[in-house]
């Protein structure tokens, strides 16, 4: 009896102490209360909890303590409310009504100095039958765990506790033989059992955890020690707060205005260190902040609301500054996007933030159907649902591994990017998406998929840069995770270590973590299967140890850094460790650049960047290796692709590494992505090919002789100085001297033969039209087939004589007539004209036929003409073309300066003669556009190159016969 | 139409240059039959001029008139087809084309399109040139395998079918097609060859020759015919009446080479060769092959160097040519060509001078 009232007048005292408080303020308990709470964070601010999970803080102990005390009390209360004490009964009373006032102070009982003899009355009463494995004990038993940190079974013996009971109530006021009537004994061992019952039905888990215990160390380390709260996160604080600061920014419109942070989920994650009891009390929560409904899972820990606010550091007291700034719409980039290396704990920390913040996680991963329909209706259940069941916080959508696979990871990308889109669109506020959102269901899928984002979104991919990724990068807020310190790493390493009971050294974990790479998932891998073969870690041969290595795929750009820069030695231990240094050198170098896999890529890379090296290299040795080694590296290649014996790519990366024994240097170097290899590709098919069109174009006679290479190799100078033959005169046809003249015909021919002619690049390429725009912007006409180009090497200039702009203009109308010609003939099966043209007429090809439609090459239906036609010679061809050089653009009339020119051996010129009709004033376009109506083509070789839309200033009717005297 | 094709010899009476190989050919046809023919030698010596000059002599004039086709063959290559794309220039007695532009599916077209036209015989009324002649042109840079399929159909269908090959080097000819077809070796014109037939050309055109003006076309061309002739049209074209001294313009790509020759006599260091590096690159763009960019850039290096560089230096070439062609990336192979260069002259350099 002696330890209850002991134990009841600590209750009342601690009663006592508050009533006062809580009769003064009972009216508004939420206020207060919130003023408590921040008291208590004043309490907390100075003291630093950096590394929460290494060492319990003290409080968290006596904490604990008061927990293993509260069953306790429970166990009690019953005896004391039917005790028959009227002093304490009304007390009792009292403290039934405040139950929950009781539970809301329960900080305060905490922090009461009376605690401490308490607990140890509670180690008194529970020390008989202790023992470190609940198997030990049968019977009814509890964990208890003892200030040092230790965790111990205690069994339950009611008749002990019964027993003292009775002595101390000897020792009280009671009398007789019984302390109590047997009804109440009776009801006693009644409620007992009620208790009982209820326990197993409140919390399953708990019951299963206690069972579980004996077997927990066959559970993964990773699970089981993962962080559950956003204190433990190892990774970086930066970027940790950072996401917890974007999540929050959401809180306004996903929770409403009265948000709070409910961090039940940190309690759990300390809970689970702290192994505290198991027991739980069942509690009213509508005091808290979030209204929630009780849940067994999250119930029980809900007590600790609190007490978790307490051990809230400076990140909470951000966050609650910060939500209090900023509480409009959700935060301007609406995604999240992670990215970093495995292990790093993207994951991880995405779903602590988010369960921190109040969110229920839903999780998408590359193990799911990432099509993009699925994904959105996914995605919209996310957004726009809440589910009736029993967890009702919002959910926060976490895509893992977004860049995953390219195809699916980009079906996600897609709907997310279009829901951000709209999003901007109607960015107005819930009532309009509220509407959207109906809007979406009556009417078709389409509008749909204009549903804005309303939850937050999490994105976590490995590579920042995936090519999937690229729209997405833009719009989302990027967090690239940096490796956690070591440190970090290894004090969390240590404790667990302890925890398990596995000896180890600092020097061993530090060497461990630097290996996996700060990789905190294959440390605890590593960890987990060395315990469980009971061997030690071992510095010296970690590598052998490590089995969880992980195939590291390097960027390409580190192997060509890893290639070209010397690892740094220590230099003392150079000369001892210098052959095993080297040797790792060779494996880490061998198995990296084997793990990339793309051989071609790295030594592309090394071709392209090893000339800019500093190395020490007098006499050039060192660079010819290199370069050896990297032709080897080609024969290979080439060897493997014909044979197809792949297995020899193995002998790939020794060729790098050899590379790198060479050159390697300890100067940072400054590596660029091989592109001149590609570049050279790219534009030598670009160049093949348009020989290819050209070469096609040629007529077949000639085309044959010429091959792709003897092309470049001897035709192309030649050719160009051919085409632009420095004497020849710029000046008007009629003008040239006989000997000119046959000249020009010469190399007209030449250039119809090799299907060249100058062309206005940028204007028109189709021939026959106006060049109009050519006189006005000259530097244009240029080669059609640009052969120039083809020696064209940079650096370097050639020495061709430029032709006169207006001989260009001259050549391709010149060029483009002798086509015609050419391919009239063809048409036409004129014995004696082929006889008279031999050589050229062949040559023509009848491709050219169809381009002439265009042109209309016809002839005139004028009843009159056939007869004069055919007395005629046979190769007149009239040709009105439109070499313009007026600058009157006006609309299609413009004025045509006809150069008509006769053709082949006939001295008769035409153009005199016409000029001086048109001088008359002649109905040019009349009788021109007759032409094209009436154009019907039959044998008669009279040609017309007619350009639509032509005038002569002055008209004047003109009969056909008189143009085709 | 340029001179080189203007006075391209139609038939086998008008060539000038190799004659007594195209009296043998004629002899070879009078019987309206042929073996196949294997023909060969450098560029610009006149191989396909005779081939065509052949086919006339066979066929008559209807061989000269040819027509262009670009026809897509759908070929059922086990468990898939493969699409090819074919230029073909045919005539109603022969069909000319090119193999290896196909790349590594050359054994497809070897294998089914040529199997398949020479299968088909011509029907011919009079019964004789009962054949059909198949020109397959650089047949060197066919892949062995496709080499191998070429020689089953040599035999099988000889009845129908000849077949005119044409190559630059026959030693890329495997042994089993060259023992199946009669040899033709064409070899480069000789100097005095050339100097001919420039002046029959200025004859013909009614030009005035200097003296020697044709003999230095022709030590220029490199003995190659097709070159004589266009740089003799182009001092044509620049200047007509001739002058003893006129200058015979260069090869662009040969004056680019001069350059990086240049570059590589003066200064040697891995920041020179980068740059090398930037010019040889613009050379392999513009369809230039690596074997003859490096040939001409050795000849441009030993026109620089010292004599007792030069033998050492010729068997570095060689070596670098060899296993460019044993490899795929030319850049590699005449990079390290110019560095094995560069450190065979800077250490001569260093030991001459110190």
């Amino acid at each position: 009896m002696e330890m209850e009232s002991e134990d009841l007048g600590w209750l009342e005292a601690d009663l006592d102490l508050h009533d006062d408080y809580i009769d003064e303020d009972f009216e508004p308990p939420l206020p207060e209360e919130e003023a408590s709470i921040e008291q208590v964070y004043e309490h907390h601010q100075p003291e630093p909890i950096t590394k929460p999970d290494l060492s319990i803080p003290d409080d968290h102990i006596t904490d604990l303590e008061t927990e293993t005390l509260q069953p306790k009390k429970r166990l009690l209360n019953p005896s004391l409310l039917d005790s028959a004490n009227v002093d304490d009964s009304v007390e009792d009373k009292r403290c039934r009504v405040d139950l929950g006032v009781n539970e809301a102070d329960d900080e305060w009982m905490r922090y009461s100095p009376v605690r401490e003899e308490a607990a140890d009355v509670v180690e008194d009463v529970t020390e008989r039958f202790i023992s470190r494995f609940a198997t030990d004990i049968d019977g009814d038993f509890m964990p208890v765990t003892a200030p040092d940190g230790d965790r111990v079974y205690a069994k339950l013996v009611k008749e002990e506790v019964e027993d003292k009971v009775k002595k101390l109530e000897v020792k009280g006021r009671f009398e007789g033989l019984m302390m109590e009537p047997i009804s109440v004994l009776m009801q006693k061992v009644e409620q007992k059992e009620l208790q009982k019952a209820l326990e197993a039905s409140v919390s399953t888990q708990i019951d299963t955890d206690l069972l579980e215990t004996p077997v927990v160390t066959e559970q993964l380390w990773v699970d089981k020690y993962s962080p559950n709260s956003f204190v433990e996160l190892l990774s970086d604080e930066h970027t940790n707060r950072e996401v917890l600061m974007w999540l929050k920014q959401w809180d306004s419109s996903v929770f409403g205005t009265e948000v709070k942070s409910t961090t039940d989920d940190v309690l759990s994650a300390l809970k689970r260190h702290s192994s505290v009891s198991q027991q739980k009390k069942v509690y009213n929560k509508s005091n808290f902040g979030r209204s929630k409904e009780f849940v067994p899972n999250s119930g029980t820990f809900g007590e600790r609301n609190h007490f978790n606010k307490e051990n809230y550091d400076s990140h909470a007291i951000h966050e609650l500054h910060n939500k209090k700034i900023k509480d409009s719409g959700p935060p301007e980039q609406k995604i999240l996007l992670l990215c970093g290396a495995p292990g790093l704990g993207k994951t991880t920390l995405a779903h602590v933030a988010a369960r921190h913040c109040g969110y229920r996680v839903v999780e998408i991963n590359a193990s799911d159907d990432r099509s993009s329909s699925t994904i959105e209706t996914k995605i919209l259940d996310v957004v726009q649902m809440n589910s009736v069941m029993a967890d009702s916080r919002p959910k926060c959508l976490v895509i893992d591994e977004i860049d995953g696979a390219l195809g699916d990871g980009k079906g996600a990308v897609d709907v997310i990017l279009k829901m951000v889109a709209a999003d901007k669109k109607s960015d107005t506020g819930t009532e309009n998406n509220i509407q959207s959102e109906q809007s979406g269901k009556t009417s078709s899928k389409k509008k749909r998929k204009d549903t804005p984002l309303l939850r937050p979104v999490i994105c976590i991919c490995n590579d920042l840069y995936a090519p999937a990724l690229r729209p997405l990068r833009n719009v989302a807020k990027v967090h690239v995770f940096v490796q956690p310190t070591v440190n970090r790493i290894v004090n969390r390493l240590k404790y667990i270590c302890n925890k398990e009971g596995m000896r180890t050294s600092s020097v061993a974990l530090t060497a461990l973590a630097e290996y996996t790479e700060c990789d905190i998932r294959a440390c605890l891998n590593t960890l987990q299967f060395l315990n469980k073969k009971k061997e030690m870690l071992n510095v010296l041969d970690i590598s052998s140890q490590v089995i969880g290595r992980k195939d590291t795929s390097k960027s390409v750009f580190d192997i060509w850094k890893e290639v070209f820069q010397k690892r740094r030695l220590k230099g003392v231990r150079k000369s001892i460790d210098g052959c095993r240094s080297s040797f790792n050198e060779f494996t880490s170098l061998h198995s990296l650049i084997s793990n990339c896999g793309n051989y071609d890529l790295i030594l592309d890379g090394i071709h392209e960047n090893i000339l800019q090296l500093n190395y020490h290299d007098p006499v050039m040795k060192k660079t010819v290796k290199c370069l050896n080694n990297l032709e080897i590296s080609d024969i290979l290649h080439q060897y493997l692709m014909r044979t197809q014996k792949m297995s020899l790519l193995v002998y790939q990366p020794a060729i790098a590494i050899a590379i790198h024994g060479v050159v390697s240097q300890v100067e940072k170097p400054n590596i660029q992505w091989p592109k001149s290899f590609h570049r050279y590709r790219m534009s030598l098919i670009e160049k093949v090919e348009a020989l290819h069109t050209w070469h096609n174009k040629i007529s077949p006679c000639i085309s044959r002789h010429i091959s792709t290479k003897s092309f470049v190799a001897d035709l192309v100078s030649p050719l160009l100085h051919i085409l632009s033959p420095p004497t020849l005169r710029p000046v008007a046809l009629h003008l040239l001297s006989e000997k000119e003249k046959n000249e020009m015909a010469q190399l007209v021919r030449t250039m119809v033969s090799y299907a060249i002619t100058y062309r206005n690049k940028k204007v028109d390429p189709l021939p026959g039209k106006p060049r109009n725009q050519a006189s006005t912007d000259i530097q244009i006409l240029s080669f059609d087939p640009p052969i120039g180009d083809f020696v064209n090497f940079e650096g370097y200039i050639c020495n061709y004589f430029m032709l006169a702009s207006a001989v260009k203009q001259v050549l391709s109308h010149e060029v483009e007539k002798q086509r015609i010609l050419q391919s009239s003939i063809n048409k036409s099966k004129d014995e004696n004209e082929r006889t008279n043209l031999s050589g050229k007429e062949k040559s023509s090809k009848p491709e050219h036929a169809p381009e002439n439609t265009k042109t209309s090459i016809s002839n005139l239906k004028n009843s009159s003409a056939p007869n004069r036609v055919t007395s005629a010679p046979a190769n007149t061809i009239v040709s009105a073309t439109a070499s313009g050089r007026s600058a009157t653009l006006s609309s299609e009339i413009s004025k045509p300066s006809e150069t008509t020119k006769k053709r082949s051996s006939g001295s008769f010129n035409f153009f005199d003669r016409f000029r001086k009709t048109s001088a008359n004033g002649s109905q040019m376009t009349e009788t021109v556009k007759k032409v094209p109506a009436t154009s019907e083509r039959d044998s008669r070789p009279v040609l017309f190159k007619f350009n639509e839309g032509f005038t002569n200033a002055v008209k004047r009717p003109v009969r056909m016969r008189d143009l085709l005297m | 139409m340029l001179w080189v094709d203007k006075y391209r010899p139609k038939t086998l009476d008008k060539v000038i240059i190799h004659e007594d190989v195209a009296q043998n050919l004629k002899k070879l046809v009078t019987e309206q039959d042929c073996p196949h023919l294997l023909f060969y030698g450098p560029p610009g010596s006149g191989k396909k001029t005779l081939i065509m000059a052949l086919l006339r002599q066979i066929f008559g004039a209807s061989a000269e008139k040819v027509k262009v086709e670009n026809k897509n063959w759908k070929v059922d290559a086990g468990s898939r087809t493969i699409d090819l794309e074919l230029t073909t220039l045919s005539s109603t007695h022969h069909v000319e084309l090119n193999p290896s532009d196909a790349g590594f599916q050359d054994r497809y077209i070897v294998q089914e399109i040529i199997k398949e036209m020479a299968k088909n015989r011509p029907i011919d009324t009079k019964g004789k040139k009962g054949f059909k002649v198949l020109v397959l042109n650089e047949v060197d840079k066919l892949s062995r395998e496709a080499q191998h399929s070429l020689r089953r159909t040599m035999e099988k269908y000889s009845a129908s079918c000849r077949l005119i090959l044409c190559c630059d080097s026959s030693s890329k000819v495997t042994e089993a097609v060259r023992s199946r077809c009669l040899n033709i070796r064409i070899n480069a014109p000789k100097e005095d060859e050339i100097v001919k037939v420039v002046e029959f050309i200025g004859k013909k055109e009614g030009l005035q020759l200097p003296p020697g003006f044709a003999a230095r076309i022709a030590e220029k061309s490199g003995r190659s015919l097709r070159r004589a002739i266009l740089s003799f049209e182009t001092c044509r074209v620049q200047q007509y009446p001739f002058t003893n001294n006129q200058v015979i313009p260069p090869m662009d790509w040969e004056e680019y080479i001069f350059e990086i020759a240049s570059d590589i006599m003066k200064e040697q260091s891995p920041k020179r060769l980068f740059q090398v590096r930037g010019k040889l690159y613009e050379l392999l763009v513009n369809c230039i092959p690596p074997e003859i960019i490096l040939k001409r850039l050795l000849y441009e290096l030993l026109k620089k160097l010292d004599f007792e560089l030069k033998h050492e230096v010729c068997h570095w070439a060689a070596y670098y040519e060899h296993r460019m062609r044993l490899g795929q990336k030319a850049i590699f192979h005449i990079e390290a060509f110019v560095a094995k260069f560069m450190s065979i002259y800077k250490g001569f350099l260093i030991a001459t001078f110190g």
